[in-house]
């Protein structure tokens, strides 16, 4: 039981990355590779404001999207430049550079090191220590991100998204400063990747820069590119399947660090496939 | 003494290096105009097929290289056959061959990683010890000038076929426009095969370069694939020598970085100027 806690945390944590990751790359058609990179800075922002300051976690997870948005919106500037391939290499480097800083900035970070005994989240004297109680403040700050990301995609402001989406020429002819919704968007995101991070910082109790390479960005897209761009039952569904694909493996009796690596070899073919038999995934409205 | 020169030879290795790599991705992408991800895997393989033949199995060590070259360009040739061309068959985007190329790179990579571990590994034995030459008061190993060598021998053969023969002057018709080229009888399938298989080819060398200067691992691809791209895109996308500046001048930048900053910052340092050029002058150095 406790281990399909742990799976469905899991899969919370990812869904909320997904889904997020969806309003920029699905509805917005920003091919963004830096995912990684936001998810880290809420992760530290919480580990590091809860251990060396004490602070509350809901408030360091507060401060984190704080962080993760003006850094997002920094980056969004830079990357408004670019569009299509160019977009997606730019977002690399951000993402390597981002996770440069984890590791080499060691008075803040402690580098390699990481930083161990983050706490479980604490509200009016009530703690989540046991994984039952995480699980519900993870279902519930999915639902409160779905329903976020819904109301977006569903607002006027979605629809401008969409369309930048589908023709940016034509919107800005008719007037939309697109560069505004895509900045806004990217911000959006990045903020919500944060929350997921602040989850994630708390529930590992121990962060390294390690969880949040360039590996773990595509990771993020296969999720949605497999669920389906542009769809957050998709994105969901793709979340699901992907994390518990490992743990499936190592029922089956594969060695974890063999099961570590067929989960990318299947995670690899999937993307071949799809690009090449259904390029807008399982249940995708938008096709790249 | 002084350590100048030697942070001088170290980024003429480093700069011949990248430009083998820049060479072949250059090739690829002035042809086809994707971003071929893949491309970095193939060099690992090439490594790795060195490492199982030379150091596993024991075979010559020459006719090894010869093999990790020849199933370099083979697996290449083998990839555009079975996933590139029929996407661009079908006109697929750039972002659907960019993701495509992705997954071909991540199965690659976790294959390589189940075959031979994820271990660190050396390509030369143990027990033969290498020369060094001096060079006005800086060190250099016999490997690394064969690197240098190599690396010009290269820039100009390419160069060469692609002014001089009839396979570089239709190279270069696709590269300007395919389906004009394939209106005048150019079978561009065949030649865009012959691409893959010459660039690829070239991914094995540079892969089995760095591996004999400083040793293999399953992850190497990613980071010269990087570099390759960031040397073709500073040097100027499309053009034979571009590569050559872009890899040289990447080297000095990144080796004279790490001696005023600090080794850990080296791909930060990278990045951070491929995001300069990408802003305020994306043609690169050379113009096509």
């Amino acid at each position: 039981m406790e281990y399909i806690i742990h799976i469905l945390i899991l899969v919370g944590i990812y869904g909320i990355l997904a889904i997020s990751l969806n309003l920029i790359v699905g509805y917005t058609g920003l091919l963004s590779v830096t995912h990684a990179a936001f998810f880290g800075i809420g992760a530290y922002a919480v580990g590091i404001l809860m251990t060396s300051i004490g602070v509350n976690f809901f408030l360091a997870v507060l401060l984190g999207i704080i962080f993760s948005c003006l850094f997002a919106l920094l980056i969004g500037l830079v990357m408004s430049k670019f569009k299509d391939d160019y977009y997606a290499l730019a977002s690399f480097g951000f993402n390597i550079i981002v996770f440069s800083i984890f590791l080499n900035w060691q008075k803040l970070t402690r580098g390699p090191l990481g930083i161990p005994g983050i706490k479980r989240p604490e509200i009016f004297n009530f703690i989540f220590s046991s994984n039952l109680h995480f699980l519900i403040l993870v279902l519930v700050a999915l639902l409160l991100i779905y329903f976020i990301s819904h109301f977006i995609v569903n607002s006027s402001f979605g629809r401008v998204l969409k369309a930048i989406r589908e023709d940016e020429n034509t919107i800005q002819v008719f007037g939309y400063r697109t560069l505004y919704y895509k900045l806004a968007i990217f911000v959006i995101g990045a903020g919500m990747a944060a929350v997921a991070g602040g989850l994630f910082a708390s529930y590992i109790t121990f962060i390294d820069p390690s969880s949040f390479v360039l590996m773990e960005s595509i990771f993020i897209l296969s999720i949605i590119i497999l669920g389906g761009l542009a769809n957050n039952k998709g994105a969901l569904i793709g979340a699901i399947f992907l994390i518990i694909l490992p743990e499936a493996l190592r029922f089956v009796g594969m060695p974890s660090d063999i099961a570590a690596q067929m989960r990318q070899v299947i995670y690899g073919v999937i993307l071949i496939l799809l690009m090449l038999y259904r390029p807008k995934g399982l249940l995708g409205e938008y096709k790249l | 003494m002084d350590i100048i020169p030697q942070i001088i030879i170290n980024s003429v290795i480093a700069g011949a290096i990248y430009t083998i790599i820049a060479l072949g991705f250059n090739l690829i992408y002035s042809t086809v105009k994707f971003f071929d991800i893949g491309y970095g895997v193939l060099m690992t393989i090439g490594s790795y097929v060195v490492f199982l033949l030379f150091k596993k199995l024991g075979f010559d060590f020459y006719l090894s290289i010869l093999f990790g070259i020849v199933t370099s360009g083979l697996i290449g040739y083998l990839i555009y056959k079975i996933v590139y061309y029929p996407l661009r068959a079908r006109k697929a985007s750039n972002m659907v061959l960019l993701i495509a190329s992705l997954g071909v790179f991540i199965v690659l990579q976790a294959i390589i990683a189940i075959l031979f571990t994820s271990q660190f590994q050396t390509l030369t034995l143990s027990s033969s010890v290498q020369k060094i030459y001096e060079i006005f008061g800086g060190f250099i190993t016999q490997t690394q000038i064969v690197i240098f060598i190599t690396s010009v021998v290269l820039v100009l053969v390419v160069a060469l076929v692609l002014k001089k023969t009839m396979l570089g002057k239709m190279i270069k018709a696709i590269g300007d426009n395919e389906d004009v080229s394939k209106i005048v009888g150019i079978d561009t399938r065949k030649i865009i095969g012959y691409v893959f298989l010459i660039a690829s080819s070239i991914a094995g060398v540079a892969g089995i370069l760095v591996g004999l200067d400083t040793g293999i691992e399953p992850t190497m691809g990613m980071s010269l694939l990087l570099k390759g791209v960031v040397a073709t895109i500073i040097g100027g996308i499309g053009n034979i020598y571009g590569a050559i500046i872009g890899g040289f001048f990447l080297g000095f930048i990144e080796n004279f970085g790490i001696w005023q900053i600090s080794g850990e910052w080296k791909e930060a340092i990278v990045f951070a100027i491929l995001i300069i050029f990408l802003i305020f002058r994306p043609q690169g150095i050379l113009k096509k």
